[in-house]
């Protein structure tokens, strides 16, 4: 008789807990997603930290030209035999820089927010009625701020140096580029989720972009299937066909088709080659959010 | 055996406790219940219960790892309760979390600042992420960091003395003029000059109505600012109500001294004194001294030993001050070894 009677009140208190768990959660996803304008005072108050903090400027402003200068210093005595559709090898190797450069927001974000874990002010922050939508939104403008930076330093100084684009489409590569800086904050997201120290944080970033950019063939071109399972390559091609090679949007992105490591041809379109840096984004920074909310959200 | 002597003292203080007044509930804008916390098996918070009027200040006492942090820590939404609840305001801790932030203002025990940022940023971003206008923020950071006395520095909070950023901190939790104000030792690390600025202010603050929960191993600062306090050990309330209170449920917390003028005389009185009930200890001390500790009032203890005493030379009675109290109720072995 007893024993039947604690069974009840067990399974009603479990009952009571499950109503309350869903509740919270419904709360929370509510919570997450309320973003307003203070997104924009979190990416003011990072764009401030970040104009103060040496590291991060030296890879914004100085990191970009050093980049140029020493591929121009490499290909400089380019005697004409490597070069491919009247471009020389600098021009070829432009959009490798271009990833190399946006890319480099794994490591910087990733430092961010393992830093505003350890210093306790994202804890800070979550006494305050903000979503972490909000801190989410406010990281990605305030990176995206220095990324269109490095994009305008980097085009300047490599037209200067002789890169070769097609200025009608230099919006369209812009536009990639910054797509694909959004999924490489997200890459940044899962780093700093999963370590535990800004300056791990800053080693693993860094490893990480620059294995990304070897498998990918940014450095140098790598004739692997390997390359197909990074943005980078694809970044990095689409760019270069539509942005350095090309002349013609339309021709070029419905008819032409992604020229791969493997072949000369490949079955895709360059316009699924867009969709499929968007995908890489999208899941790179669902992801990087998941992750993040699950290790530092209660 | 020591543990059995502080559960009775315990057990009087919580009797005292204001648990039992009858205050409708309404006049609480806080209420405890049950609020636990574990550290992977360790229990940090036990169980704490405990209710906090509108308007007043409470203070938390406790000794190092007592559990006061994780307390304000669990209320302050950034670390999950293991199991309880809480009542802030209209809000359950639990299920209402996002609700209670904007109610609160938080000073933590670590000073939180952004480094990189000036005192003024700092307090202004604050002001913002509670939805303050521009101006506002601007008008009410002016005010508060003139206060604190750290205005007008124009570097980053990362250049800051220890004291300036506790005063930075203090300044950040107030900008929104909270409903509820969390403070975890706002006042350690500063110099005398500045705890009192401190203080003021925080006496200050209580005249608006605003409601203020502190943290504090300083008994003079529990003294001089708590309406009512709670004395934390181990993650268990173990003493609650107001100093006073405190104080007088005192188990054998009053002392009466007396001098006497020979060695004879003191003989004669203690023999005397020795069969008074509620006395409980007499000491001889040098310079012909007694102490003698007793139960009970301290009115009706006097009357009793000046109609049985001749002769004396000084009599004074001495109250234990609130530190012995936390003495005795913690006990004297240092903590977190
Ligand atoms: N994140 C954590 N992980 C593991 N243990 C913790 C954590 N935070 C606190 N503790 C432990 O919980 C206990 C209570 O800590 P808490 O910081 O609440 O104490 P406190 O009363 O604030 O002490 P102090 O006066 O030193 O600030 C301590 O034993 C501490 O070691
Ligand atoms: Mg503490």
């Amino acid at each position: 008789m007893k024993a039947i009677e604690l069974q009840t009140i067990q399974v009603d208190a479990k009952a009571i807990q499950t109503v309350d768990a869903k509740t919270v959660r419904k709360n929370d996803a509510k919570a997450f997603r309320a973003v307003d304008s203070k997104a924009l005072h979190i990416a003011k108050k990072n764009v401030k930290e970040k104009l103060k903090n040496f590291g991060q400027m030296f890879w914004t402003i100085a990191f970009p030209i050093m980049m140029l200068i020493v591929y121009k210093l490499a290909f400089k005595d380019d005697d004409g035999s490597y070069i491919i559709n009247g471009l020389t090898v600098f021009s070829m190797e432009f959009p490798g820089i271009v990833v190399y450069t946006i890319g480099i927001s794994t490591m910087t974000s990733a430092v961010m927010f393992a830093m505003s874990k350890k210093d306790g002010t994202l804890q800070f922050i979550d006494t305050m009625p903000v979503s972490r939508g909000n801190v989410f939104l406010g990281a990605v403008l305030s990176e995206t701020i220095f990324m269109n930076i490095q994009l305008v330093i980097v085009f300047v100084f490599g037209y200067a140096l002789g890169a070769h684009f097609e200025l009608a489409m230099l919006p369209l590569g812009y536009g990639i580029a910054m797509i694909f800086g959004v999924g490489a904050i997200g890459l940044g997201l899962i780093i700093a989720s999963l370590l535990k120290s800004p300056e791990a944080a800053n080693a693993f970033g860094m490893l990480t972009h620059m294995i990304f950019m070897f498998v990918s063939g940014s450095f140098f071109p790598m004739d692997h299937a390997g390359v197909f399972f990074t943005p980078h390559y694809w970044v990095k091609q689409v760019f270069l066909q539509l942005t350095v090679v090309g002349d013609s949007f339309s021709d070029l992105l419905y008819s032409c088709s992604i020229i791969t490591p493997l072949s000369e041809t490949t079955i895709f379109p360059i316009w699924v080659g867009l969709i499929i840096i968007l995908a890489f984004t999208t899941a790179f920074i669902a992801l990087g959010i998941k992750i993040f909310q699950r290790k530092t959200s209660l | 055996m020591n543990a059995t002597k502080h559960e009775v003292l315990q057990s009087n203080y919580l009797e005292t406790s204001y648990f039992h007044d009858n205050v409708d509930s309404s006049e609480y804008i806080i209420e405890v219940k049950n609020l636990e916390k574990y550290f992977n098996g360790f229990k940090a918070v036990d169980g704490i219960n405990f209710k906090i009027r509108k308007g007043e200040l409470f203070s938390l006492l406790g000794p190092n790892g007592a559990g006061k942090s994780t307390t304000i820590r669990m209320l302050t939404t950034v670390l999950k309760p293991t199991s309880g609840d809480a009542r802030i305001s209209e809000y359950s801790l639990k299920r209402e979390k996002n609700n209670i932030k904007s109610l609160i203002g938080v000073c933590p025990q670590e000073n939180i600042v952004f480094d990189a940022l000036t005192a003024e940023d700092n307090v202004e971003f604050v002001g913002r992420m509670h939805g303050m206008s521009a101006d506002d923020v601007k008008e009410r950071s002016k005010v508060l960091l003139e206060k604190m006395n750290i205005a007008g520095r124009k570097k980053p909070a990362k250049t800051f003395s220890g004291g300036m950023k506790r005063r930075l901190s203090l300044a950040m939790s107030l900008v929104h003029q909270p409903e509820i104000l969390f403070l975890d030792e706002p006042t350690a690390g500063l110099d005398p000059q500045a705890r009192r600025i401190v203080w003021d202010f925080i006496h200050e603050l209580k005249t608006t109505g605003m409601t203020i929960i502190l943290t504090t191993h300083d008994m003079a600062e529990a003294d001089a600012l708590s309406d009512h306090l709670a004395i934390i050990d181990h993650g268990k309330v173990i003493a609650c109500g107001t100093v006073d209170d405190i104080k007088r449920s005192s188990d054998n917390g009053n002392v009466i001294e007396i001098s006497f003028f020979s060695r004879e005389e003191l003989i004669k009185a203690k023999q005397q004194l020795e069969h008074v009930d509620s006395v409980k200890q007499i000491i001889c001390g040098e310079n012909n001294k007694l102490t003698i500790s007793f139960a009970g009032g301290a009115k009706g203890f006097k009357r009793d030993i000046l109609n049985r005493l001749e002769s004396f030379k000084t009599l004074h009675f001495r109250e234990d001050s609130l530190e012995e109290i936390f003495l005795k109720l913690t006990g004297r072995e240092l903590r977190e070894n």
